[in-house]
């Protein structure tokens, strides 16, 4: 009870201090500093419609693959956490008919549309993390429903590191070409699709480098799944 | 107004009041499968009226012809998903061994349960 008080107390306390420190930060008004500048140059500089998906991938170029090495480190973990020499499915019971059913149907549904996310990011709201996780929700719904799923672990993991390596390989590129790491050579240099911003083949290598992080993502989510999924075989398997 | 407009704005009218009933009927009902009843068949029928009553709304007010088959496509996956995920909770409902409402009948599923597993029994034997 007086834990649970002081508890209460405390964060009231850390609440009116925070509130206090925004009261003088306006709502509503103008205090782009920086914001301005991307919102003016975007177009021409990136080709990207989405202006976050823009900051993202080309402003802000590191901060993406950190989260994407995050990510990795995330799948690492709790494969190695969780690291048994035997696994196996723990599933007790399959899923009803409507459910393998269901699941059957709406799979390539899923598939696409995560696809669709991701090769789109820089026209529509989203990008490679939103889209890689619908792929891993479709994957996460085959586990779900069927006893006996599982996925390729011969195509998967490689995948996944293919993926990553090729994001490092056009920042690589762009460190050869253009002088430091992550320069988007396919607009600037090669300016490719530069009459054709808007429309999918533009935007330099935004579409392409979200394609990479959308099969990464999918893929190691569906690995973190895959791994805490999987129990020790009954009777001691040794 | 033109009919598109008015057709719109009836259909996201008819989704709101069954988006109502079905919270209503979340309070309102004994049990969990009697809730699960109202709650996804009314919660799906107002959802189809107001995602594709704001799609042929779009086509006088915003004059644009876009709006529709994105709607209707998330209604059809609407309509796809809903019955499955109820479908689902109502199973795992049932096999974790929450009780019908006191005043129920029939348990036809049970009396099926029951006697398969005198069958197998009986196999076994």
């Amino acid at each position: 009870m007086v834990k649970r008080a002081l508890a209460i107390i405390t964060l009231l306390l850390i609440g009116f201090w925070l509130a206090k420190g925004l009261v003088g930060v306006p709502f509503g008004e103008d205090k782009m500093l920086v914001g301005e500048y991307y919102l003016e140059n975007v177009k021409e500089q990136t080709g990207a419609v989405n202006a976050v998906t823009a900051v993202v991938v080309n402003y802000r170029g590191f901060d993406t693959l950190g989260e994407v090495t995050v990510l990795f480190i995330a799948s690492t973990g709790v494969g190695a956490l969780l690291w048994r020499r035997k696994k196996e499915r723990s599933a007790k019971s399959e899923g009803s008919v409507v459910l393998t059913a269901g699941a059957k149907m709406l799979l390539p549904f899923i598939m696409l549309f995560g696809a669709y996310i991701f090769v789109h990011g820089h026209l529509t709201p989203g990008g490679g993390f939103p889209g890689g996780a619908t792929v891993a929700t479709a994957f996460l719904m085959l586990y779900l429903a069927f006893k006996e799923y599982e996925i390729d672990h011969k195509v998967f993991e490689p995948l996944e590191g293919l993926a990553g390596v090729g994001y490092v390989t056009v920042g690589l590129i762009g460190l050869a070409i253009g002088g430091y790491f992550l320069f988007d050579w396919i607009w600037q240099t090669w300016q490719f699709g530069h009459e054709n911003i808007g429309r999918l083949f533009s935007a330099g290598f935004i579409p392409i480098i979200y394609t990479l992080i959308g099969i990464k993502v999918g893929t190691e989510l569906t690995g973190i799944v895959d791994n805490m999924i999987k129990e020790e075989p009954k009777g001691g398997g040794q | 107004m033109s009919a598109a407009a008015i057709i719109g704005e009836f259909l996201v009218l008819f989704g709101a009041i069954f988006y109502v009933l079905s919270s209503l009927g979340l309070i309102r009902m004994p049990d969990v499968y009697n809730r699960m009843q109202t709650a996804t068949k009314s919660a799906t029928l107002g959802s189809l009226g107001v995602i594709v009553g704001v799609g042929i709304w779009a086509i006088s007010n915003v004059n644009s012809y876009a709006w529709l088959p994105k709607t209707i496509v998330i209604a059809v996956f609407l309509l796809l998903t809903n019955p499955i995920s109820a479908h689902a909770l109502i199973r795992a409902a049932y096999k974790s061994g929450i009780p019908l409402w006191e005043r129920s009948v029939v348990d036809k599923y049970k009396e099926a349960l029951e006697r398969e597993g005198k069958e197998m029994k009986e196999g076994e034997q």
